[in-house]
């Protein structure tokens, strides 16, 4: 079996690039969303805050399938047609800028009103206590979980699948059903997406703990 | 007139309608150290942060280097001349002591960056923090070593006034020695500083005045002996009496 699969082993492969575009461009594009969204409701009026907050929960609570979904067969209905691979980063991170907001809103609220305070008191204005103090520290605390949160993306990557997107798990099942094994082809998949994964969730493991002897996460100073 | 350097009239803060101060008057001159005594959710800490304007009071008057900072605009150029220490610290966690020093020096002073690092250094010196600390980050440092970098990020901007709200009450008992050893060469030093603290061994020997503080409102003032060992109010009889129970050794009265 290993033998009929072995030469398939660059079609797959030749796949990761979109595996990678889907992912980086879906992961940029929801960072942005998300942090926009984490500002405004830390720092908008009451109103705005629980509208932006009301808006994340709904992104997250849309199944990835449905997201992409709307994006490449509801968009067209009001005109806008999107080629299979556009539909899924849009639909994509759509739903992942519901869970990066709530990585960036978590950070920056982790960071403690005395930090502000030791700031206020050596003369520095709102602003600029948030740009030297809130910001450096929020990105610092965002970090593990927004390495874990590509490491998701990564993976749900896979379900661009269903409308056709050319990436390694559709590749996968393309080459299974013609050497009629699913075996080597999903194990050689899974072994792809574990070598990018693996390295990353060492990465975050390794800050989450350096920031905890920092003393930047748990009950902070 | 100009020896006073800060003279609060009639103040009052109420927090979620309840009155935190009530009418708290009191005047400092320069070079002088005071020492407010009091339990806990007296309005102690309140009354510190009404005076660097963190929070901003309901009513009265505070007048600071010949200036009513209440009408003022730019509160932040009245905060960068007076210090605040903190009873949690409060250094910044991603800079290390060095650099908790300079940022004042950098951000609000717009020192370059050598002469901040030189002024830091004297700062770091000044309270005994010595080279080998200067690069560690604060969790890396006892709770004692972290109050002194406090004191010299304070310190280091040259500030008329320092406050300090209750700088020991978060160390271990054999880390107070030196935070307060560093206090106390601060007021033989002649800086103006308010001192909100339960050490009344500190208040005896360094305070100038002793002011008790209960319910917002000031019970009692006078020279550390006569509040602490001979106050007339009953209430803060009845403080004194206890703290020294905690602080004496052996039977009966050290003091």
């Amino acid at each position: 079996m290993w033998q009929s699969f072995a030469s398939y082993i660059p079609i797959i492969s030749s796949a990761v690039p979109n595996t990678l575009i889907l992912t980086f461009l879906s992961f940029a594009i929801a960072t942005a969303l998300g942090i926009s969204m984490a500002f405004a409701e830390v720092f908008a009026t009451k109103a705005v805050s629980i509208v932006v907050d009301w808006i994340a929960r709904v992104l997250r609570g849309i199944p990835l399938i449905i997201s992409i979904f709307i994006v490449f067969y509801g968009l067209p209905k009001v005109g806008v047609v999107l080629p299979s691979l556009y539909a899924a980063i849009l639909g994509i991170a759509i739903v992942d800028a519901g869970y990066q907001e709530q990585i960036f809103r978590g950070a920056i609220k982790a960071v403690s009103t005395k930090q502000l305070e030791a700031a206020y008191s050596l003369g520095l204005a709102r602003a600029e206590a948030f740009l030297y103090i809130v910001l450096p520290q929020a990105f610092r605390i965002a970090l593990p979980s927004w390495i874990n949160d590509f490491t998701v993306v990564l993976k749900d990557t896979s379900i661009a699948y269903a409308i056709g997107v050319v990436e390694v798990f559709t590749q996968a099942v393309h080459v299974a059903q013609v050497i009629m094994d699913y075996v080597w082809p999903l194990i050689f998949v899974s072994v792809i997406y574990l070598a990018i994964c693996y390295p990353l969730s060492l990465l975050s493991n390794y800050l989450h703990s350096k920031l905890k002897s920092m003393g930047m996460l748990g009950s902070g100073m | 007139m100009r020896d006073k350097l800060l003279i609060v009239e009639d103040l009052w803060k109420f927090i979620d309608g309840k009155p935190i101060l009530r009418g708290v008057a009191f005047e400092i001159n320069e070079g002088e150290t005071k020492v407010i005594l009091g339990p806990s959710g007296a309005g102690k800490s309140t009354l510190l942060r009404c005076i660097n304007l963190l929070v901003m009071p309901d009513k009265g008057k505070i007048i600071f280097d010949g200036e009513d900072i209440l009408g003022k605009h730019d509160i932040h150029s009245v905060r960068s001349k007076i210090g605040f220490v903190f009873q949690h610290f409060n250094l910044f966690s991603h800079m290390t002591a060095l650099e908790n020093v300079m940022f004042g020096l950098i951000k609000v002073k717009k020192m370059s960056k050598n002469e901040a690092e030189k002024k830091a250094k004297g700062a770091l010196a000044a309270v005994g923090i010595t080279e080998e600390l200067w690069d560690k980050y604060p969790a890396q440092l006892s709770g004692g070593q972290q109050q002194r970098v406090a004191i010299a990020r304070a310190l280091a901007m040259e500030p008329k006034l320092i406050l300090f709200d209750e700088p020991t009450s978060a160390l271990d008992p054999e880390l107070i020695w030196e935070v307060l050893n560093v206090m106390e060469r601060l007021a033989k030093a002649r800086m103006t500083m308010i001192v909100v603290t339960h050490e009344i061994g500190f208040a005896m020997r360094v305070a100038d005045e002793v002011m008790f503080l209960d319910n917002g409102v000031i019970l009692e003032k006078g020279a550390p002996e006569q509040v602490i060992l001979n106050p007339r109010n009953e209430r803060v009889k009845r403080f004194m009496d206890r703290m020294k129970y905690v602080y004496s050794i052996g039977k009966g009265n050290v003091y």
